[in-house]
C-alpha cells in the first residue's frame, strides 16, 4: 500500500487523483453510504424502530441481545438439535438454496458466456449470434415470466400447455410438476437465471477478447498451437482479470435475485433465497430490522470475493 | 474527432435534460381523462345537480388527491367512473398511482410522504393506524353501513378506514348444465355437500378443482377454503377469535378443518390432479377446469370474481345457464373479502372523497358500475348485473360476517398461512405447520 | 494453401453446430412468447404455442380466429377493458378515454406517452453513471492516491447493498428538497446506483492497457487531462459500450425506482406494462405483448452498439 511500490508513471500528485474521484464519491456517498448507514441502525432494533432488538426477545428462549435480528435472520430457517440437524436444515434454508444459485448459476452463465463468445468470434454472423444470446436480458420479466411458466406448466388434462411436459408426455413420460418438486425447482429456477443472465457475461467477456491483440494469437499459430491451446494458454490468461470480473458481478447479481424466485414459486416449496427472504421480512411481515439484518449478512457474505479482487489488483499493478 | 463525440454526449444529455423539464410543465399525464370531462362540464354541473347530491366539503376546482391503489386494468378503469361525478361535481383532480408491490406504500409512509388517500388491505388500519386520520373526521356518513363493517375497521375505538368493496368468498361455482346432465341437485346443507362429493366420486367425476397457485401469494385460495369450512364447523364467533387472539391458530377446531380440506386437496379422487394439483394449478386455471369442454371437475370454491374468469376464458358461455354459484352450505356466517380506504390528509378534497363515497350516490354509483360489491346499503338494490344482484343479496342478508382472516391480522401472518397450507398440501406435518402460524399470530397481535 | 482452406472449413462445422444449436435453445423460450403473443387468450390457455399452426385446436373454441394483433393494439393504446380494444370500437362500447381514432395512440394510459417518459428517465440516467464512472476508474487504475485499495474493498462491497435499504432514507431526502416526483431525483438515483459497478469495470478495463502507453504519453509532453480525454476514452470504447448497453438496460427495465421516485404522475413503460393485469391477473396475455414492444429498444442500442466491439482497437498501441 505504500507508494514506494507504484510505477512513476501513476505519480499524478496528490490532489489530481481527488479530482477524478470527487464527482463519484460525492454522488456514492449521498445515495448508498448515507442511507444505507440510516438503515442499518434499524437491524439493532424492534421492528417500529421504538426499542433496543433486545426487547423483542422471548423468555425460555436463545437470545442474542442487541443483536437478536442477526440471531433472527442467521438461525431462524436452522432446526438447532444436533449438528445433523443444523446440516440438513442448512440445504434446505435460504442459505443453502442461494449457495446452490451461485454455485449452479455463476458456472452456468460464465462458462457457456465464454465459451459462446469464443465460438461465435469465429462466424461471420457473430452479432446475430450475441444478439440472441443476449435478448432474454432484454426482455423484462414481468413478460419472461409468462413465458417460463408456460415451459414449466404442469397440467392436469391430456393437453399439455407446458412445453417440457409436452414434450414428456409425447416421448411417453408422465408429466413432472417441475416448480412444486423440491430441489428439482430450484435448478428449474436456476436455469431461467442462467437464460437470462449469459448474455450478460458473453457481452462484457466478448469485449474483454476483443483486447487479445491478433499478433500474440497469430504468433501462437505460427508456432503450431492447436486452438485448443491457444485458448487456453493465450486467450484466458490475458483475459483472466476480466473472468474475475464478471464472476464478482454474477456472484454479486444472484446474492440480489429475486424477481425469478418471487414471480415463479413466490419462495414456496423450498425456493427461498436470501434476497427473497429480505423482501418478505422488510414488505410482506414489516419486519424492518430483521430485513435490513439479512441485507447486512448478505454485505458480510462478499468480504471473500472482496478480498479476492484486492489480491488481483496488486497482481496486477505488481506486473506493470 | 474524440472532442467531438463528447459534444454530441453532451448535446444528447442536456436535450432530454431540457424535455424532462418541459415534460415536467406540461399538465400531469394520468389525470388528463378525468381533467378533461372536468373542464367543459365543471360549471354548469355544480349547477345542474343538485347540491344535496354530492357535497365537495369546501373542496375548490383544481384541489387535488393523490391515491395509491392495487388495481390496475379493469380495476382502475372501474374506479374512474365511480369517481366521475364527484370529479364532475366538485372539478378536484386525482392523481392516482397503482402498484401491488408493498414496497411503494410502506416506502412512501415511512418516508413521511404518503399519498392523500390509499385503497388497500385491512391490516393496514392498524399498521398505519398513527398516521390515518379518522373516517367521522373526514364528513362519513355513517349510517349507510352495517355495524360490522365499522367495527372491522375501528383501531383503538376510532374508525380509521372507510370499507368501499366487498366480494363475498363463501361461494362455489359450477355449471348448471353439468349439474343437469348428470342429475346432480345444489346441496343445501354440509352432509348434502359431503354426499353429493361421494356421489360424484362414485360416478367417476372429479367434484373438486382446488388449484391455489398464485406466485407469492399462493395459498390463498386453501385458506379461504378453510375459513369457509370454519364457518360450517364452528361458526363466525370462532372465526372473529382467532381474529383478534383469544383462539390460538393451533386450536383443534382449526385443525379439523384442515382435515377436512387436506382430505379433498390431496387426493386425485376429489380434486385435479391430487395434492400436485392443488399447489401447482394457478387459482384462474383451477376456475377454468370446471367449465372447460369436457370438465374436468365438477365445483371450484371460489369468491365473486370467478365469473368474470370464466367469461374470459369462455366467451361463449352465458351466467346462470353455463355458469352459476351458491353459497357454501352450511355456512353458518359469510366470509368476505374488502378493500378499505384510508386517509393519511384531512384536507377538504379528501373530504368530499370520503362523503362522496359514503353518500348514497355513491353508494349507488359503486353498484351502478359493478365494480364487485359495495359495503355502503344505498348501493344494495342498484346492481344491475345479475350475478351481482345476487352476491349483492348474500352480502345484504349475511348474518355473522367474517373479514379474511389472513387481511386481518397484522404483520406476517398473512404469508404464515398461506405459506403453512401450501405446505401441509405438499406433505408437511400439520402440527407443526400449525405451530408456525400460530407464532405468526401471537407476533401479528402483540 | 487451398487444401487448408478447406481443412478451415471442415474445421469449422462442428463450430457452426455448437452456435446454432445454443441459439435454438436460447430462442425457444423468446419464440414461445412472440408466438403467444399473437394468440386470443382462449387459446393460449387451453393449448401449447407450439401447436399455433395446427388446425386442431381451432376446433376447440368456435369463434376464434388463430392468430391477432389485439394484444399489441391493446397494449400500445392502453386498452383497460374485458373484451378487446378492436371488439369495443366495433360495437361502440369504449371507455370515455378512447376515441377510437389515432389519437389514442397517445392515450396517458398507453405505451406512447410512457415511451417518450421511458427514454426521457433512461438517457441521462446512462451516461451521467458511465462519465462518472470513467473518472474514476481511471483514477484507481492509473493515478496514486491514498487509501486507494481500501476505497476500492468498499466499491466492490457497495454493488451488493440492496437498492431497498436506501429507498426510505432517500425518500424523506427528496421529500427535503422538493425532488419527489422529479426526472432528477431518477436520474441521481439511477447514477448513484450504477456507479459502483460501472467503476469496477472501468478500472478493470483501464487497469488491462499496457503501461507503455501511458509512459508514452508523458514523454510526449502530454498532461494527465489529455491523456485522459485523447488516449484513456477511445481506447476503452469496448467497456463504455458494454457498461452503456447493461445501465440503459437496467434503467429501462426497472420498475420500483421509477415507482417510488416518480410514481404513477409520469408513468414510464414498465409502470404501464405491470398495470395491464388487474389485481386477480385478469389480462396478463397482454404482457406478452408488453414485453416485446419494451424489448425493441434495448435491442436497437445493443446492436448500435455492436460497432465498437472490434478487434485491433490498441492493435497500434502495443509494442511486442
Amino acid at each position: 500500500m505504500s507508494s514506494a511500490n507504484v510505477p512513476q508513471v501513476m505519480k499524478q500528485g496528490k490532489v489530481i487523483p481527488w479530482f477524478y474521484l470527487a464527482p463519484a464519491i460525492i454522488i456514492m456517498s449521498i445515495f448508498i453510504v448515507y442511507p444505507m448507514l440510516n438503515t442499518v441502525v434499524l437491524s439493532f432494533l424492534n421492528k417500529d424502530g421504538t426499542a433496543s432488538a433486545a426487547t423483542t426477545c422471548n423468555l425460555g428462549q436463545p437470545c442474542w441481545g442487541v443483536f437478536e435480528n442477526y440471531r433472527y435472520a442467521l438461525t431462524a430457517e436452522l432446526n438447532i438439535t444436533s449438528f445433523n440437524t443444523i446440516w440438513q436444515s442448512f440445504w434446505v434454508s435460504s442459505y443453502g438454496n442461494t449457495l446452490k444459485w451461485i454455485f449452479i448459476m455463476v458456472s452456468g452463465t460464465v462458462g457457456i458466456g465464454l465459451g459462446f463468445a469464443i465460438f461465435a468470434e469465429r462466424v461471420k454472423y457473430e452479432a446475430l449470434a450475441k444478439a440472441i444470446i443476449f435478448m432474454p436480458m432484454a426482455i423484462s420479466f414481468v413478460g419472461a415470466g409468462v413465458i417460463w411458466k408456460f415451459v414449466y406448466n404442469w397440467g392436469t388434462s391430456q393437453v399439455q400447455v407446458g412445453l417440457l411436459n409436452a414434450i414428456i408426455t409425447a416421448l411417453g413420460g408422465k408429466p413432472v410438476p417441475f416448480l412444486s418438486t423440491t430441489n428439482l425447482n430450484t435448478i428449474m429456477l436456476v436455469i431461467v437465471g442462467i437464460w437470462m443472465w449469459t448474455g450478460f457475461c458473453m457481452t462484457i467477456l466478448s469485449a474483454a477478447l476483443k483486447a487479445v491483440p491478433d499478433e500474440v494469437l497469430e504468433a501462437a499459430r505460427v508456432d503450431g498451437a492447436s486452438e485448443w491451446q491457444i485458448f487456453w494458454g493465450v486467450m484466458v490468461p490475458i483475459i483472466s482479470p476480466t473472468i474475475i470480473v464478471v464472476i464478482t458481478t454474477m456472484v454479486i447479481n444472484v446474492l440480489k435475485l429475486f424477481d425469478i424466485v418471487y414471480v415463479m414459486t413466490g419462495g414456496n416449496f423450498g425456493t427461498e433465497v436470501i434476497a427473497n427472504r429480505m423482501y418478505d421480512e422488510m414488505y410482506k411481515n414489516f419486519q424492518t430490522g430483521r430485513g435490513t439484518a439479512i441485507a447486512v449478512v448478505l454485505i458480510i457474505a462478499i468480504i471473500p470475493f472482496i478480498y479476492m479482487n484486492i489480491r488481483r489488483f496488486l497482481a496486477q499493478e505488481a506486473m506493470r | 474527432m474524440k472532442t467531438k463525440s463528447i459534444v454530441v454526449v453532451s448535446m444528447i444529455v442536456i436535450l432530454t435534460m431540457l424535455l424532462a423539464s418541459c415534460a415536467k410543465a406540461a399538465p400531469v399525464a394520468t389525470e388528463a381523462p378525468m381533467a378533461e370531462a372536468t373542464e367543459a362540464p365543471m360549471a354548469e354541473a355544480t349547477e345542474a345537480l343538485m347540491p344535496s347530491e354530492i357535497d365537495c366539503m369546501g373542496a375548490a376546482a383544481g384541489d387535488t388527491v393523490s391515491m395509491l391503489y392495487q388495481w390496475s386494468g379493469v380495476e382502475e378503469e372501474n374506479l374512474n367512473k365511480i369517481l366521475a361525478p364527484l370529479v364532475e361535481a366538485c372539478g378536484i383532480v386525482i392523481n392516482p398511482e397503482s402498484t401491488r408491490d408493498q414496497a411503494l406504500l410502506d416506502t412512501r409512509v415511512q418516508a413521511g410522504t404518503p399519498p392523500d388517500v390509499t385503497f388497500w388491505n385491512v391490516t393496514q388500519l392498524s399498521q398505519y393506524k398513527d398516521k390515518l386520520i379518522a373516517m367521522t373526521d373526514l364528513g362519513v356518513n355513517g349510517d349507510n353501513y352495517a355495524e360490522y363493517w365499522k367495527n372491522i375497521g375501528t383501531v383503538d375505538s376510532k374508525w380509521l378506514g372507510l370499507p368501499v368493496k366487498a366480494d363475498p368468498k363463501t361461494l362455489v361455482w359450477y355449471s348448471p348444465a353439468n349439474f343437469t346432465t348428470d342429475g346432480y341437485a345444489i346441496p343445501t346443507t354440509w352432509d348434502e355437500l359431503d354426499a353429493l362429493v361421494e356421489k360424484m366420486v362414485a360416478d367417476g367425476k372429479v367434484p373438486w378443482s382446488m388449484g391455489m397457485e398464485s406466485g407469492d401469494a399462493t395459498g390463498w385460495t386453501g385458506t379461504d377454503f378453510i375459513q369457509d369450512i370454519l364457518l360450517v364447523t364452528q361458526g363466525p364467533d370462532y372465526v372473529m377469535g382467532i381474529i383478534d387472539g383469544t383462539i390460538p391458530y393451533n386450536d383443534p377446531g382449526v385443525k379439523a378443518a384442515y382435515e377436512i380440506y387436506g382430505k379433498w386437496a390431496m387426493s386425485e379422487m376429489y380434486t385435479v390432479g391430487g395434492a400436485a394439483g392443488t399447489v401447482s394449478v394457478g387459482f384462474n386455471d383451477a376456475i377454468n377446469k370446471v367449465f372447460s369442454n369436457p370438465p374436468e371437475a365438477m365445483m371450484v370454491k371460489q369468491s365473486g370474481f370467478a365469473g368474470g374468469t370464466v367469461k374470459a376464458t369462455y366467451p361463449d358461455l352465458t351466467y346462470g345457464t353455463d355458469y352459476d354459484f351458491f353459497g357454501v352450505p352450511g355456512a353458518k356466517g359469510l366470509q368476505g373479502g374488502s378493500d378499505w380506504m384510508m386517509a393519511f390528509s384531512d384536507k377538504p378534497a379528501v373530504k368530499a372523497l370520503v362523503a362522496y363515497l359514503s353518500s348514497a350516490k355513491g353508494g349507488e354509483m359503486w353498484a351502478q358500475v359493478g365494480f364487485d360489491l359495495t359495503p355502503n346499503t344505498a348501493g344494495s338494490d342498484a346492481y344491475v348485473d345479475a350475478a351481482l344482484l345476487k352476491k349483492g343479496q348474500i352480502l345484504a342478508n349475511a348474518t355473522g360476517f367474517t373479514p379474511d382472516i389472513g387481511d386481518s391480522i397484522p404483520g406476517g401472518f398473512g404469508s404464515a398461512e398461506f405459506k403453512g397450507i401450501t405446505e401441509y398440501v405438499n406433505g408437511g406435518d400439520l402440527d407443526t405447520i400449525l405451530n408456525t402460524i400460530a407464532t405468526a399470530q401471537i407476533e401479528g397481535l402483540k | 494453401m487451398r487444401r487448408s482452406k478447406i481443412n478451415k472449413m471442415l474445421n469449422k462445422i462442428p463450430t457452426h453446430f455448437v452456435i446454432i444449436f445454443t441459439m435454438f435453445v436460447w430462442l425457444v423460450p423468446t419464440i414461445g412468447l412472440f408466438i403467444t403473443s399473437l394468440r386470443p387468450l382462449p387459446l393460449i390457455n387451453t393449448t401449447g404455442w407450439w401447436t399455433a399452426f395446427s388446425d386442431k385446436n381451432t376446433q376447440q373454441t368456435s369463434s376464434t380466429t388463430k392468430f391477432t394483433l389485439n394484444n399489441y393494439i391493446d397494449a400500445i393504446v392502453g386498452y383497460r377493458g374485458t373484451n378487446t380494444y378492436v371488439e369495443d370500437c366495433q360495437s361502440g362500447s369504449q371507455s370515455s378515454s378512447l376515441k377510437c381514432n389515432a389519437s389514442d395512440l397517445l392515450n396517458p394510459r398507453g405505451m406512447g406517452q410512457a415511451f417518450v417518459n421511458s427514454l426521457l428517465v433512461t438517457i441521462p440516467a446512462t451516461i451521467l453513471p458511465i462519465f462518472l464512472a470513467a473518472f474514476a476508474g481511471y483514477a484507481f487504475a492509473w493515478l496514486d492516491f491514498k487509501g486507494r485499495f481500501l476505497l476500492f474493498a468498499i466499491l466492490v462491497g457497495l454493488q451488493v447493498v440492496p437498492l431497498q435499504m436506501t429507498l426510505v432514507p432517500v425518500l424523506k431526502m427528496y421529500a427535503q428538497t422538493g425532488m419527489t416526483g422529479t426526472f432528477l431525483g431518477v436520474w441521481l438515483f439511477h447514477t448513484g446506483f450504477g456507479m459502483p459497478y460501472a467503476i469496477y469495470l472501468m478500472r478493470n478495463f483501464l487497469g488491462g492497457l499496457p503501461k507503455d502507453l501511458f509512459e508514452a504519453a508523458y514523454l510526449d509532453g502530454a498532461s494527465h487531462w489529455t491523456t485522459f480525454t485523447n488516449l484513456v476514452i477511445p481506447l476503452s470504447m469496448p467497456a463504455i459500450a458494454s457498461l452503456g448497453i447493461f445501465q440503459f438496460l437496467w434503467v429501462w427495465n426497472d420498475l420500483l425506482v421509477a415507482l417510488v421516485f416518480l410514481g404513477g404522475t409520469k408513468p414510464v413503460m414498465t409502470y404501464q406494462i405491470s398495470n395491464m393485469v388487474t389485481s386477480l391477473g385478469a389480462g396478463w396475455h397482454l404482457l406478452t405483448a408488453a414485453a416485446f414492444l419494451s424489448m425493441l429498444l434495448p435491442m436497437v442500442v445493443f446492436f448500435a452498439l455492436q460497432r465498437y466491439f472490434v478487434r485491433g482497437m490498441l492493435a497500434g498501441a502495443i509494442k511486442g
